[in-house]
């Protein structure tokens, strides 16, 4: 039996507040001195990779095939690793990890639109309230916190632009925005030039701190704190930079995820879980296959498939699934009815999420199904309130007993008619 | 010190006018009557230091240089403040500045265009009036040979970005919150569903004069109209019942569309060759600049006020400033009403209003909370001074000034400090955002540190020639226009001293943290 070696874990974690104290500064694991408390610190995180697959991915042709059937396209169904599960033979690697999956084939949502669908997804549609409420990766930096990488909390890795996008974050205000990391690459301007040296940095600063101290004495502090926290972080990623650098990796894992840009998004993503960070996001853009969908699959499923299953099996082979709550997901399936285009469109009546990892059932599971077209989902539809409501209690967050403080109004992180799906619940 | 001056100010300029309260003294009883009425205590006023800075960053665009905020510090005057605000009104930065400001909030980064800068700043320059200004901008008139610049503000708003069609739901949501005050934008399906004021009909009568617009040149920016001959046909999603809407101002009564013969709706028919748009009969543009901006109306007067109002103290009598609405009133609902009659009165004179609001003690408070209070009042009883957001030009303009480099390095550093500090097209610039991006800019870009190198003209080259209290005085006044304080100085003694052969380089370290403060980067 492990002792517990942290007696109160909010002394040791590196607190938003005490990121934004700039007297305190932040500590990050390696600062702390005794090894063990950091492996202690390790197995007490509370991590989530979240693969945003923008466009919508065809359940048909991944989790939840209908082989022979009128809609169910020229793609075969496989055996997996678990007995009686099936998947689409375009995903014949996440097939052999399949005893660390779970699968929701009920999903069934309210948007058809990628421009609404995406927000009400990721805020996880809870009912109106005339506040904008915050996407999954905001409340999650928000309820599990910053955990111990002394780096920002909620990281999104996707293709093209970077940047601080704190519109994430709705009421939660932009400090539970997500640091974007555009292509994979780190911010423009964070390493420091050649020619300062780190002494010299630190007294720059310090001059910097002693200012905004003075300044800040007798006037409102949250602006001086805001910029504080820019601040903050700008010195956090400079150390972190080995981070970005995948050529050091062993070849293997670069042939092993693909060079592609999910390929090397999904390895950096492992690094930054590696590295501590409590919620990131990887997203793959161009899955909205309204025409020659089944080309298109044949090209796209593999560049999810390789990486997905790489991440997984690395993620167990380092024991941090029991850490870290996985979950590949998008703001709508795809029709079953193929259109005039050999295309499908957007559907949110009937399709399929995959989860693994922390607080998730091993050894594989799938919870729901659509009927034998898969048209619908004839019982028990899931609704993404009711997945978030799955989240966050993978994750040990309660929403019956856990909600937000908005200017003195407490709001459900949840939709709160809605529950979560037992069966794939730990 | 600093208060007796300004009751002495105030009476002086009370006694100029005998009996007729001025503008500015009216301002300060609203908002003193309701801090009152509240026991909200005030800030002390703004001392000459911060006063100074202010009034430079405002209406220069600029941080004083080390001469002027000397001089100001160093005069007697009791009527110092009133000669620097007429000083910096008549200066030829002023128009610069307010072409900066202005289209900072027009175009909110949506793009940039010579011949709009130039009608911008030719208004600013002559002191055109706010309506005409206006009026110009939605008339986007191809014919108006001197100024085409003023349709920029349309024409860029039909143009295609990216793969998207042009957002005609955009521009009639910009056309509401910019020029009314109020956001149309959820009122395109049915009425609003949260603010009860705001109708379905509202969206569709003010889309109407501009569903018929487009982009009939993307390079001389020239905006074209097709015939309107009947009404917009639109339904709720809600209760499905066909309505219909001929051009109408939110509240306002429809506009007759003239019967026309079709085939006759132009008196100057387009031509294809040349691609010039031709003259309409009847041109809902022309309908709509003639009717929004004037003194009856009243969602452009109070908008037009508050937006003034925003522009100098960080906050609008109505937040948020597209806001307006009965369940959402202003802070000082007679100041509102004030300020939008007095703009009326006098012809919307920017300047004018501008000028009052300046004067006025409740611009002049200080940053800082009222002596003994623990925390802040809100902020809509302007009790202590707002931090405001300085553009990516005011920053980059007070850069080079502060650490005298050549006024033409402006032009070649202008992008980068745009992509480090401004927002993303169509997100107003209305709050003070730190950001990571502009922190690692500040850290490590040579757009910055370069300009703190020591050189043989430059600050921190001229600072390196005077003893270690003269350069720390130096470096304060040119960069935060004040001095330093006791531990300050000692903080910056301790760093010359730790590099005496290099010396230099440690004035530019001791500038670059003045450069990156908070202080700096905020107009407070």
């Amino acid at each position: 039996m492990t002792r517990n070696l942290i007696c109160t874990p909010a002394e040791h974690r590196v607190t938003r507040r005490r990121f934004l104290g700039s007297a305190a500064g932040a500590v990050g694991l390696g600062a702390l001195a005794n090894p063990l408390v950091a492996e202690e610190l390790k197995k007490q995180r509370k991590q989530v990779l979240f693969v945003w697959l923008d466009g919508g991915m065809s359940q048909l042709e991944s989790w939840d095939p209908k082989p022979n059937t009128p809609f169910g396209g020229p793609y075969r169904a496989i055996n997996t690793a678990v007995p009686g599960i099936q998947i689409s033979e375009l995903l014949p690697n996440c097939a052999k990890q399949m005893k660390h999956l779970a699968l929701v084939r009920s999903v069934s949502t309210q948007d058809n639109s990628h421009s609404a669908g995406v927000d009400r997804i990721q805020r996880g549609d809870p009912k109106n309230r005339g506040v904008t409420y915050p996407f999954f990766g905001s409340a999650v930096a928000k309820l599990v916190g910053d955990g111990d990488s002394g780096l920002p909390p909620y990281i999104w890795v996707k293709p093209m632009n970077g940047g601080f996008i704190y519109k994430d974050a709705g009421f939660l205000g932009p400090k539970f925005g997500a640091l974007a990391l555009g292509d994979g690459k780190p911010p423009e301007n964070l390493l420091r030039p050649k020619d300062i040296t780190a002494d010299e940095d630190d007294e720059r600063n310090d001059l910097r701190k002693l200012l905004d101290k003075n300044y800040t004495k007798d006037r409102r502090a949250e602006l001086t704190e805001a910029n504080s926290y820019a601040y903050e972080m700008a010195a956090q990623l400079q150390k972190k930079i080995e981070l970005f650098d995948l050529s050091k990796l062993p070849q293997k894992d670069q042939d092993r995820y693909g060079t592609h840009d999910l390929g090397r998004h999904m390895l950096l993503a492992r690094r930054l879980l590696e590295a501590g960070v409590t919620f990131v996001k990887v997203t793959s853009y161009g899955w909205d296959t309204h025409g020659d969908h089944f080309n298109g699959a044949a090209s796209l499923h593999p560049k999810f498939d390789k990486p997905f299953a790489a991440m997984i099996e690395d993620l167990a082979d380092r024991g941090m699934l029991d850490n870290v709550l996985v979950i590949a997901c998008a703001e709508f399936g795809r029709t079953p009815r193929i259109n005039g285009h050999i295309g499908r469109d957007h559907w949110p009546e009937a399709w399929s999420v995959a989860m693994a990892g922390r607080g998730i059932k091993k050894g594989g599971v799938v919870a729901g199904k659509t009927n034998a077209n898969g048209t619908e989902v004839p019982h028990d539809p899931v609704d993404v309130g009711g997945l978030f409501h799955t989240w966050f209690r993978a994750l040990g967050v309660n929403p019956e007993e856990t909600s937000y403080r908005n200017a003195g109004q407490p709001l459900p992180i949840a939709h709160e008619d809605m529950k979560p799906v037992k069966e794939v619940l730990a | 010190m600093p208060r007796t001056l300004l009751v002495a100010f105030a009476l002086l300029s009370l006694g100029t006018r005998a009996g007729a309260q001025e503008l500015h003294a009216r301002i300060d009883a609203h908002v003193e009557a309701k801090s009152k009425a509240d026991g909200v205590p005030l800030s002390a006023p703004a001392d000459d230091a911060e006063f100074v800075r202010r009034a430079y960053l405002y209406f220069a665009g600029r941080v004083p240089a080390s001469d002027e905020a000397k001089a100001f510090l160093a005069d007697a005057r009791a009527d110092k403040r009133a000669k620097l605000i007429d000083q910096l009104l008549a200066a030829p930065e002023y128009a610069t500045r307010m072409t900066d400001l202005f289209h900072v909030m027009l175009m909110e980064r949506l793009g940039d265009n010579a011949e709009w800068t130039k009608f911008l700043k030719e208004s600013f320059a002559s002191n055109a009036k706010w309506d005409v200004m206006v009026r110009k901008m939605l008339r986007a008139d191809p014919k108006d040979a001197a100024q085409p610049g003023a349709a920029f503000w349309l024409a860029k708003r039909l143009d295609n970005y990216g793969q998207n069609p042009v957002d005609y739901s955009g521009l009639t949501r910009d056309v509401g919150r910019l020029f009314l005050g109020k956001n149309f934008q959820c009122c395109e399906c049915h009425d609003h569903l949260t603010v009860d004021d705001y109708k379905q009909q509202h969206f569709q009568g003010l889309h109407t004069f501009f569903k018929n617009t487009y982009l009939a040149s993307n390079t001389k920016w020239i905006v074209g109209e097709k015939p309107t001959i009947e009404k917009t046909g639109f339904a709720s999603v809600f209760t499905k019942v066909q309505m219909a809407t001929a051009p109408a101002l939110p509240g306002l009564m429809m506009i007759d569309i003239p019967a026309v013969v079709k085939g006759m709706e132009f008196s100057e028919q387009p031509d294809r060759k040349t691609g010039a748009p031709g003259v309409l009969k009847f041109s809902p543009l022309k309908e709509i600049s003639e009717r929004l901006p004037t003194k009856t109306n009243a969602d452009f007067t109070r908008n037009s006020a508050n937006r003034v109002w925003f522009l100098l103290t960080g906050r609008g009598l109505v937040h948020h400033l597209d806001l307006h609405h009965s369940r959402n009133p202003p802070s000082h609902p007679e100041l509102l009403d004030l300020l939008a009659k007095e703009f009326a009165a006098r012809d919307f004179d920017i300047k004018f209003l501008l000028r009052e609001i300046a004067l006025s003690k409740t611009y002049q408070r200080s940053s800082k909370l009222p002596t003994g209070a623990k925390e802040a009042a809100h902020p809509k009883y302007f009790a202590t001074a707002l931090e405001r957001r300085l553009t990516a030009e005011q920053l980059l303009q007070s850069v080079i000034v502060a650490t005298g480099s050549d006024a033409k390095a402006a032009d070649a550093l202008r992008a980068k400090y745009v992509k480090a500090f401004a927002n993303q097209p169509r997100e107003p610039e209305e709050e003070v955002t730190p950001s990571l991006k502009a922190a690692l800019f500040v850290l490590h870009d040579d757009a910055v540190l370069g300009l703190l190198k020591p050189t043989a003209g430059n600050l921190v080259g001229r600072a390196a020639k005077l003893s270690d209290a003269d350069a720390t005085d130096a470096l304060y006044l040119a960069l935060l226009s004040r001095a330093p304080s006791a531990d300050e100085r000692a903080a910056v003694g301790k760093v010359l001293a730790k590099h005496p052969d290099k010396r230099a380089e440690a004035l530019g370290r001791v500038a670059w943290a003045l450069l990156a403060s908070m202080e700096f980067g905020v107009n407070h």
